[in-house]
């Protein structure tokens, strides 16, 4: 077995003999004399045989040679070679025979039995030695490994490798036994010795043994099954036990409530009994056998809630098989104040989910037909195990009650549970004989309002709501699970229309049983008045457990999602939307964190789904395409062929043809290409370049979670940023950027490791998918784009940077527990400030509240401002700069039509939810940008994104700087590409055109003073920007009509609105402030109310306007917002 | 049926493996199955925090505690919950063991012990004991309930 060992070859031996001091490669740690006594012991005997001395001589030899190879090999290798198993037998050997003394008794007890448990399994030539200690030696903890390597001699079936207990592999002496079939220590020599010596000691009756007698006996139990001899020989002393032990039904109850109580004789009997049926479940289950039954009936009574347990295992099993015998054994048990209800009080688990089972069994039982009395006592302790403080126990009462077995179940039985669930009623027994025992006393004292009978259904809903709030992992799962069961009963229930179509009729005539206890519980009411109310109950109960149920999809384990998703898609109602289910599907499959078993498994459960109902065949089909289109490469084609086929098989003549349809779909869609996934793949380069984009896609992979519309924004962006038109890859990353800025931080860490592959030449490996994603030829390198992501990455990267140094100088204060100096503080608001100017010249982020270096930044910036009195009323809080945005975006939807960006966001609050990753329902607010953004991220359009997108980029009324600035590209590029583009021109010199071009309105845009400081600059660019417009439309009139763009005419409106602007900004016009405005950045202008102007052009809702005299911060020139001047 | 307990380091060698009505021949394959799914998982993981897998009908509850990974199998009715109850009883019998969440080289120091205790609390592919003093007590070779 190689689990032993592991791939830098050091194995488990050497690990746990390795000097504790040396580092982890044990191997080859110094002189191991560590701390065994065995190596001297096992040096000094070094070529002796291990086996007892015998006459065979072959086998002798090869002993010898194996055990000489062995030594001389280990010492070749290494002298520090770890003690070898011929090394510990020996030592075993050795000190066996000195086991009186207490040297020996240490030795054996701290190294050499240790060690010998690293081996999978117990040669039997050290058989003689431990039975020989198992008789002399008196130390329990000697006595104790004893027992332990004789159960795992006994429980070795013989083939070297197959025993249970795993570790390094034992050399191979059974084998070796067998070369020399006339002796040596064989299995077949000692196993009788061993149990005949276990079984003497079992059946003794002396009492100051008696815990070495529960050892034996469970010893005893791990011998093979198959050999019949030793089968019968176990019996008669579980058995021969049991006869002594059992009867004892007086002294129980002391034990079971009160643990230290009772005296000895009964504690003993106690321990025995727990000994004996714990063999006793060992034993093959003998369902005829009514002392088997009769012995496991009475173990219900024992005081050891172990013993308790198996005895309650074993019955289930057998009630199984034949519950008449079970129900008629057990008597009275099940009635009030009998056995079984005690075990309702038990601390044991699993013997109340035992109970469950045997309940379940017999209640459910044909052959207890003619008694109902007895079906109903073991229906009303199921019920009641509802109540359960334990999670395991109440779910497996769940599952009961819905009908769940051993998966044999049929439908009916299935039907028959889902009827129960929602039908029948929880009555506590009055239970006066248990009350009075005291056991129940806490529960019946505040009975008079538990008593009151429930609706399972009620119960049950609310405990598994409950159980979705859990934060354990298993619990999720579990309850996901049960909920799945659930599904699976209520299907079957409407396969048998037991509650289909009908709904309404069946629920009606359900409400009256469900309404009438809750009515009696408020007021009484007139039950017949309560007739409509009934299908909100069951309706509304399991519509707010699917809604907790689909909150836990966002449980971050995937399990526990696929479990989830399982319970969905079997509580789907062929009558109801999937819509939900199928967005959820699709969102879960971009998660690259689903291993593809799980995927398949989800299908099969697609698979299980239509079996159970066929009329949902088009509905799963639909689901199954997600799948087929999502993650080709993940699921098992045969898999989904499976499903295929017995949707087409099973649908019926009149689902045939939906089906048919459904499965046509899935047709007629394209093969997966590579550039249907990029989005996916891409992500996948990036994050194979360092473990650190792994880290930010694992992060990202959480956060969509939190936020599945931002995430699959992000990925539909990088996907634009990859295989648009050159337009839409730009402003994919413009976009990019913004999240980047305004995001929290895993988004922001994934976007910048994005662009960073993208400028280190993601671009070039790209481009044959370029060319096959639009056919179009692009007629550039990737250097652009380069050129065009680096301002970006720098304004990350310095932000990355600022936060690093936040934290290092936050840690050092922190440990040096020093105070921040003014100087210090000062340095890091300057930073902030720096930041804050550096990003608000990519997009628009509100100045008071924003926190470039992190939440952690704003204590101690607050700490400058209050120090300082400086107002954070920089920016937004200033109330002119926060109207006059919030103006500006809503007087924009009037004269833009359309507000439809993710950017539009500019409403200061929108903004800063969005920066903290929030949810979804900020969108509500705006209703037009939802319906566009839902339309971008459903991929509308993924035929033509670069028109969608175009036009998504142009009629943005945001007002970020980016955009401008983007545009001067654009059409910088338009201008000067016009020639090259469609004469397949990827010229090197069209390329360096670009570049300059860009890298001049770099410099001309007063770019961020890290790129370049210099404003002198400045009328330069205006003659270049002047000078574009003209041929930016030219260009893109020509550039349509080559198109022939079958959506020019949406484009061309918002062209010509282009044209317009370009004619105003030939000759300036006047105009005159109507607010005061505050600059937001170097670019801006600030105005005062009724200041004179001159426009000089306008971009994107802002004007670059002049002023006749510089103003108080000395500037003549900027932008300023559109409807802050009057034209 | 608890089919499979399985520790392992936290470069993923196992450290004692038990396996219960799992032919030799699917051992690999779990081994492999488990000790990947906590490389992928129980990196950064809280101590004892519970994670949970599961394969087809098979329940999978895995935590770490101190150094050392623990993986238990199984299925019918060891569930996710039974597991999550044979978890807590074995990782709180090895801190009883070693005195504290172990590092690797205290837990195999403390093999032997752990051996013995992991007998105690899981035999044939059976829960046994789950309380600790009992567990400590049949270590040691003495009754469960002491007279």
């Amino acid at each position: 077995m190689a689990s032993g060992q592991d791939s830098s070859g050091t194995t488990l031996m050497d690990l746990i003999t390795s000097d504790p001091s040396a580092t982890s490669t044990a191997g080859a740690s110094s002189q191991q004399q560590s701390s065994s006594g065995v190596g001297s012991v096992g040096g000094s005997l070094l070529g002796k045989p291990v086996a007892p001395p015998a006459d065979r001589k072959s086998k002798k030899g090869t002993l010898t040679q194996i055990q000489n190879e062995t030594i001389s090999a280990a010492k070749a290798l290494n002298p520090v070679k770890p003690v070898s198993y011929a090394q510990l037998a020996r030592s075993i050997h050795e000190l066996a025979a000195t086991c009186d003394q207490k040297s020996s008794q240490r030795q054996l007890v701290n190294s050499v039995f240790p060690k010998l448990a690293v081996y999978n399994s117990v040669d039997p030539s050290v058989a003689p030695s431990l039975l020989m200690l198992h008789q002399q030696c008196e130390d329990r903890n000697v006595l104790r490994y004893v027992y332990y390597y004789l159960a795992r001699i006994l429980s070795d079936n013989g083939s070297q490798g197959l025993s249970a207990a795993g570790g390094i592999p034992t050399p191979n002496w059974d084998a070796l036994a067998d070369i020399d079939a006339v002796g040596g220590v064989t299995r077949a020599d000692v196993v009788p010795r061993i149990v005949d010596q276990l079984s003497a000691e079992s059946s003794s009756d002396d009492v100051e043994f008696h815990a070495r007698r529960l050892a034996a006996l469970k010893a005893l139990t791990s011998c093979s099954t198959s050999s019949s001899e030793m089968m019968e020989k176990l019996n008669e002393i579980v058995f021969g036990t049991l006869e002594k032990v059992a009867d004892t039904k007086q002294k129980r109850k002391k034990g079971i409530f009160t643990k230290q109580g009772g005296d000895k004789e009964s504690i003993i009997r106690g321990n025995l009994q727990y000994a004996s049926l714990s063999a006793l479940r060992r034993l093959p289950l003998d369902p005829g056998n009514q002392a088997f039954l009769h012995r496991a009936v009475q173990g219900i009574e024992f005081s050891d809630p172990v013993a308790v347990r198996h005895a309650l295992s074993i019955i289930s099993e057998i009630a199984a098989k034949d519950p008449y015998s079970v129900a008629m054994a057990l008597g009275k048990s099940a009635q009030p104040g009998g056995a079984l209800q005690d075990i309702l009080h038990l601390h044991d688990v699993l013997a109340r989910v035992y109970l469950a089972k045997l309940c379940h069994s017999i209640s459910r039982a044909r052959v207890l037909d003619q008694r109902p009395d007895i079906k109903s006592q073991y229906s009303s302790l199921l019920y009641q195990l509802l109540l359960d403080p334990s999670d395991r126990v109440c779910f497996e009462a769940i599952n009961c009650v819905l009908g769940k077995g051993d998966n044999t179940e049929s439908t009916e039985d299935r039907a028959g549970g889902w009827i129960r669930l929602t039908r029948e009623i929880l009555k506590l027994p009055e239970a006066p004989s248990v009350a009075s025992k005291g056991v129940l006393s806490k529960s019946s004292e505040k009975s008079s309002k538990a008593r009151r009978p429930q609706p399972l259904i009620k119960l049950v809903m609310r405990r598994l709501e409950s159980s979705f709030r859990s934060f354990s992992r298993p619990v999720l799962h579990a309850a996901a699970r049960v909920v799945q069961e659930m599904g699976k009963s209520r299907a079957a229930a409407f396969a048998l229309g037991a509650y289909d179509e009908g709904a309404s009729l069946d629920v009606e005539s359900l409400d009256s049983d469900l309404e009438n206890p809750m009515a009696e519980a408020t007021r009484k009411p007139n039950p017949l008045s309560n007739g409509h109310g009934g299908m909100d109950t069951i309706a509304g109960l399991l519509a707010s457990l699917m809604e907790v149920v689909r909150t836990t999809v966002a449980c971050e384990c995937v399990y526990v999602r696929a479990m989830v998703i399982k319970a969905l898609i079997w509580m789907q109602n062929p009558h109801e939307s999937f819509e939900e289910l199928k967005s959820i599907i699709a969102c879960e499959l971009s998660d690259p964190a689903w291993p593809s078993s799980l995927l398949n498994d989800v299908l099969l459960t697609l698979h299980a789904r239509f079996k159970a109902t066929p009329d949902m065949a088009v509905t799963l089909l639909e689901i199954a395409r997600i799948f087929a289109t999502k993650v080709p490469g993940k699921i098992d084609a045969d898999v989904l062929q499976l499903l295929w086929k017995t949707c087409l098989v099973g649908a019926g003549p009149d689902g045939k043809h939906t089906a048919l349809e459904a499965v046509t779909i899935v047709l007629d869609l394209p093969p997966p290409q590579p550039g249907s996934m990029s989005g996916l793949t891409s992500v996948d380069m990036v994050s194979a370049s360092d473990p650190k984009s792994a880290m930010a896609l694992q992060r990202l992979v959480q956060a969509a979670l939190r936020n599945p519309t931002l995430a699959s924004a992000l990925t539909r962006l990088q996907r634009c940023a990859f295989s648009g038109s050159w337009e839409i890859r730009i402003a994919a990353v413009q976009a990019l950027t913004t999240i980047a800025i305004r995001s929290g931080e895993p988004y922001r860490l994934q976007i910048y490791e994005f662009l960073h592959a993208l400028a280190l030449g993601g671009v070039q490996s790209n481009f044959s998918e370029l060319q096959l994603s639009n056919g179009e030829n692009q007629g550039a390198s990737g250097t652009g784009l380069g050129s065009l992501i680096s301002p970006m990455l720098k304004v990350l990267d310095e932000m990355y940077r600022a936060q690093d140094d936040l934290a290092r100088d936050i840690r050092q204060h922190d440990n040096s527990k020093q105070e921040w100096s003014d100087e210090e503080l000062k340095k890091l608001y300057e930073t902030h400030e720096r930041l804050l100017d550096f990003v608000s010249l990519f997009c628009f982020v509100p100045r008071a509240k924003y926190l470039p270096l992190g939440p952690t930044s704003a204590k101690l910036i607050e700490i400058y401002r209050n120090r300082h009195n400086i107002s954070a009323s920089g920016g937004l809080s200033d109330p002119a700069v926060a109207t006059g945005i919030s103006d500006l975006m809503y007087e924009s939807k009037v004269a833009q039509k359309e507000t439809n960006t993710v950017q539009s966001g500019i409403d200061p609050d929108l903004a800063m939810a969005w920066a903290a990753g929030l949810e979804d329902d900020v969108w509500a607010n705006n209703a037009p940008a939802v319906d566009k953004v839902k339309d971008f991220l459903a991929g509308a359009g993924t035929d033509a994104p670069d028109v969608d997108d175009e036009e998504y980029m142009n009629s943005r009324p945001s007002v970020g700087y980016d955009d401008m600035w983007a545009k001067t590209i654009l059409e910088t590029y338009d201008a000067e590409e016009d020639d090259g583009r469609y004469s397949g021109g990827s010229s090197p010199e069209s390329t360096g055109s670009v570049e300059t071009s860009i890298s001049s309105h770099f410099g001309g845009m007063n770019y961020p003073s890290l790129f370049s400081s210099k404003p002198s600059s400045h009328g330069a660019t205006q003659q270049t920007i002047r000078e574009e417009p003209p041929s930016y439309s030219t260009s893109v009139l020509q550039r349509k009509e080559s198109l022939e763009n079958p959506l020019s005419g949406r484009g061309g409106r918002s062209f010509g609105s282009h044209e317009d602007e370009d004619k105003s900004s030939g000759n300036p016009q006047s105009g005159k402030a109507l607010y005061d405005f505050t600059a937001g950045g170097d670019d801006e202008l600030s105005l005062i109310t009724g200041e004179e102007v001159e426009i000089e052009y306008e971009v994107d809702g802002w004007y670059y306007v002049k002023k006749r005299r510089p103003g108080r911060d000395g500037k003549m020139a900027g932008l300023v917002p559109v409807l802050y001047v009057s034209s | 049926m608890i089919l499979a307990v399985l520790f392992a380091n936290s470069d993923g060698n196992i450290l004692i493996e038990r396996f219960h009505g799992v032919p030799a021949e699917e051992r690999l394959h779990w081994r492999s199955f488990l000790v990947k799914l906590g490389s992928e998982n129980l990196k950064g993981s809280k101590n004892e925090e519970l994670h949970v897998a599961s394969h087809k009908s098979v329940s999978i509850v895995y935590t770490t505690i101190g150094d050392v990974c623990l993986y238990i199998v199984g299925k019918d009715e060891y569930d996710e919950l039974a597991l999550a109850e044979v978890i807590f009883a074995i990782t709180s019998a090895v801190k009883d063991v070693c005195g504290k969440p172990p590092t690797e080289r205290l837990f195999l120091d403390k093999y032997g012990r752990i051996c013995l205790c992991l007998d105690e609390i899981v035999w044939q592919g059976l829960l046994e004991n789950t309380e600790k003093d009992r567990v400590r007590r049949l270590t040691r070779l003495k009754p469960p309930v002491e007279p």
